[in-house]
């Protein structure tokens, strides 16, 4: 792990990245008290990356990864995904944003339990509009890629943390958004499952070139990254080429 | 149809809570339903009763209606039998009406100074041409089978008549009208030799002819006393088939119905007859206003001075009854609507609460704000469409059973019981409506959750437990 120069944590590279913060601030406020979540993170993530933020419990890495997917707006600073300063959208256009450009995999896997495997990873595919007949084509071969072509009819409470899983990360990756990010996705997962799911992300994001960016205290998925960032108390502290030490 | 299809699974994740909420939506629809189809029925055995005793339209003298209640004299229609067929020619006028016929109102004074004891009493008269009034009570539009109980009178015997409960009892007509209900009065009617001169008041007036005849010797004699166009009193005898419940007291106390021909004798003695209106009855209720125009047209043409009122006019009972329906219906369609719109502001508030983190993922995936509060919005409205069906296969159900089951009622102003009927199947309108209005209350109840829904921030709905 290189320790960074200064606080900021800049670390500036001179290929276009996909992600740029800058002096980026988040505080929240319980009750009557500022609760500061970030404090002046700069960084910078490059087109088909494996990245992984690495980090205490509390130190900040939830809400850098809310803000990167333009689900949280900063207290100050600058946002800027694919090139476009995510401040300047409005609630609707930041949600046409999301829906085109970012995928997300969530630590819970959020599943909508109401709709099948199939319909769960058709589902982004839905809000964009996809004709029918490519949204059936695109969507067979998601679940084909990650292994759960055969459990396409079964809800969510039907599968297994691994199987939920996967069509967790099949719905990230169907529209072939330009980011995907994932908090914590083997958390709930045991080891077995966990490095099954981190083996799957690999080969996909290496297959089809797209950013992955984890937020993750687990060592296997450490040692697949191409770059870490360490987060602590909100600061960015280290950005390390490569997996984390 | 993603959101459809949503909505109908989110609709049955909750099954139990779901089925209480349609529930009461369905218990509100059926309520409306019954009470308006039951309003619907006695709008139309309210309205069948006035159109059977008095027409749909009565043709006055202008200042009749307003002033010439107690001048039958100065505000009669002179030549009627003219008028009458001007209607009846009338080719606009003519498929429209099933009855036109003259009718006479009058006032006077009533006697019975037979043998028995004496009495007499103001009565309101109606002088009508009884089979014209037979056919009158055939009218039957709604099938709300509420036929005006009334006496028979015949054409060719102008002499007889009826008389309201009432004026039966008082004038000491129990016995021989078998009039019910006629207990000892507490002060006894003067006896004939005790009354002094009074009965030859009266009968020194009648005309030769009016005395007892042999074919009515059976029946109670009244003499019926007025005056005549010239201000003279005039006395006519009148036997009595009946006593006919009128279904108000102050009828039942004062009404006499007697042949046209009588009345006219009565009024007007020798001199030309003439009626105080004409009585239209149409086919169709539909058709009123049209009718109503054309005679207004025709009377204009004409130069007749001449007024056009409807059923409603004069039956201002009617009008109450309906606005008093009308204001219940209302009542308890606000109680109901409030019910329904916190039964479904409940339902999907819990909706909203347990699917937050729900909310926040499909935020997050890029479902717009507006997105989400289609969603629950349609949710309300699924589960109002559901339960609005519901109630109106409920309601129908119970109307069935309820028409099958030979219940009767007596109406306020009702002399005689008449089958309680849900009038429902005929009413297309009040079965949308209220359909329409519930769903619409369902859908807009769930607009305060959808809204909130809608405006939780994606963080905080996906770090929500």
């Amino acid at each position: 792990m290189v320790p960074l120069p200064s606080s900021s944590g800049v670390s500036p590279r001179p290929s276009p990245a996909v992600v740029r913060l800058d002096e980026v601030e988040k505080i929240y406020r319980v009750g009557e008290v500022d609760v500061p979540a970030l404090r002046g993170v700069t960084l910078r993530i490059h087109p088909g990356c494996f990245s992984v933020v690495v980090g205490p419990s509390g130190s900040g890495k939830t809400t850098l990864l809310n803000l990167i997917g333009g689900i949280d707006v900063p207290t100050a600073g600058t946002v800027e995904l694919c090139g476009r300063d995510l401040r300047t959208l409005s609630d609707d256009a930041l949600s046409e944003f999301r829906a085109r450009h970012v995928g997300f995999v969530f630590q819970g896997f959020n599943l909508l339990p109401v709709l099948s495997a199939y319909e769960n990873v058709e589902y982004p595919l839905l809000l964009l509009g996809t004709p029918a007949s490519d949204r059936r084509r695109r969507t067979l071969a998601m679940l084909e890629a990650v292994g759960l072509a055969d459990q396409a009819g079964r809800r969510p409470n039907e599968l297994s943390g691994g199987q939920r899983q996967r069509v967790a990360i099949a719905r990230a990756l169907v529209k072939g958004p330009d980011i995907v990010l994932a908090d914590e996705p083997t958390a709930n997962l045991d080891s077995q499952t966990g490095a099954a799911i981190i083996a799957l992300l690999h080969e996909v994001q290496a297959e089809l070139r797209t950013t992955f960016v984890f937020s993750t205290h687990d060592p296997q998925l450490m040692s697949h990254s191409d770059e870490t960032f360490a987060v602590r108390d909100g600061r960015l502290v280290s950005e390390t080429a490569g997996a984390a030490p | 149809m993603m959101s459809v299809k949503l909505s109908y699974r989110n609709i049955l994740r909750n099954r139990r809570r779901s089925a209480m909420t349609a529930l009461a939506v369905a218990a509100g629809t059926q309520a409306l339903l019954l009470f308006g189809g039951f309003q619907s029925y006695v709008f139309a055995g309210l309205e069948s009763g006035a159109v059977q005793r008095s027409g749909h339209l009565t043709v006055y003298r202008e200042g009749y209606f307003l002033y010439g209640a107690g001048n039958p004299v100065d505000y009669g229609i002179d030549r009627y039998p003219e008028l009458i067929r001007l209607v009846r020619s009338d080719p606009v006028l003519h498929p429209l009406a099933e009855v036109v016929t003259p009718t006479l109102s009058l006032v006077g004074i009533a006697g019975n100074f037979s043998p028995t004891g004496s009495a007499a009493k103001t009565f309101l008269g109606v002088g009508f041409v009884p089979s014209d009034r037979a056919r009158m009570r055939q009218w039957d539009e709604y099938g709300a089978s509420s036929a005006s109980q009334e006496v028979n009178l015949d054409d060719g015997d102008p002499s007889t008549g009826f008389v309201g409960v009432g004026l039966g009892r008082i004038l000491g007509l129990c016995g021989r009208l078998r009039i019910a209900d006629c207990p000892p009065a507490p002060v006894s009617a003067p006896r004939r030799s005790a009354a002094g001169a009074t009965p030859q008041d009266f009968s020194y007036l009648q005309e030769p002819g009016d005395a007892a005849n042999d074919a009515h010797a059976l029946l109670p004699r009244l003499d019926l006393l007025a005056a005549t166009a010239n201000g003279a009193p005039n006395v006519v005898s009148l036997y009595v088939k009946a006593a006919s419940p009128q279904g108000v007291k102050e009828l039942d106390d004062n009404v006499i119905g007697m042949h046209l021909a009588l009345a006219q004798q009565l009024v007007y003695g020798r001199s030309e007859p003439k009626v105080t209106g004409l009585v239209i009855q149409l086919r169709r209720s539909e058709d009123l206003p049209l009718a109503r125009t054309r005679l207004q047209a025709l009377f204009a043409e004409h130069h007749l001075p001449l007024d056009v009122r409807e059923f409603s006019e004069l039956n201002p009972f009617y009008v109450q009854v309906k606005r008093f329906f009308g204001s219940i219906f209302l009542f308890i369609a606000l109680i109901m609507g409030v019910i329904v719109l916190f039964t479904i502001v409940n339902t999907m508030t819990m909706a909203v609460l347990e699917r937050t983190t729900e909310v926040g993922t499909t935020r997050a995936l890029g479902v717009k704000r507006r997105g989400v509060q289609r969603q629950f919005l349609l949710e309300g409205g699924m589960l109002g469409a559901l339960g609005a069906t519901a109630g109106v296969a409920v309601a129908s159900l119970a109307t069935l059973a309820i028409n099958h089951a030979h219940l009767t009622w007596t109406p306020p102003g009702n002399a005689q019981p008449v089958p309680f009927h849900i009038a429902l199947f005929g009413q297309p309108t009040l079965i949308a409506a209220t359909w329409i209005a519930l769903t619409s209350v369902a859908t807009l109840a769930a607009w305060l959750p959808a809204n909130r829904a809608a405006r939780l921030p994606i963080v905080d709905a996906l770090r929500h437990v």
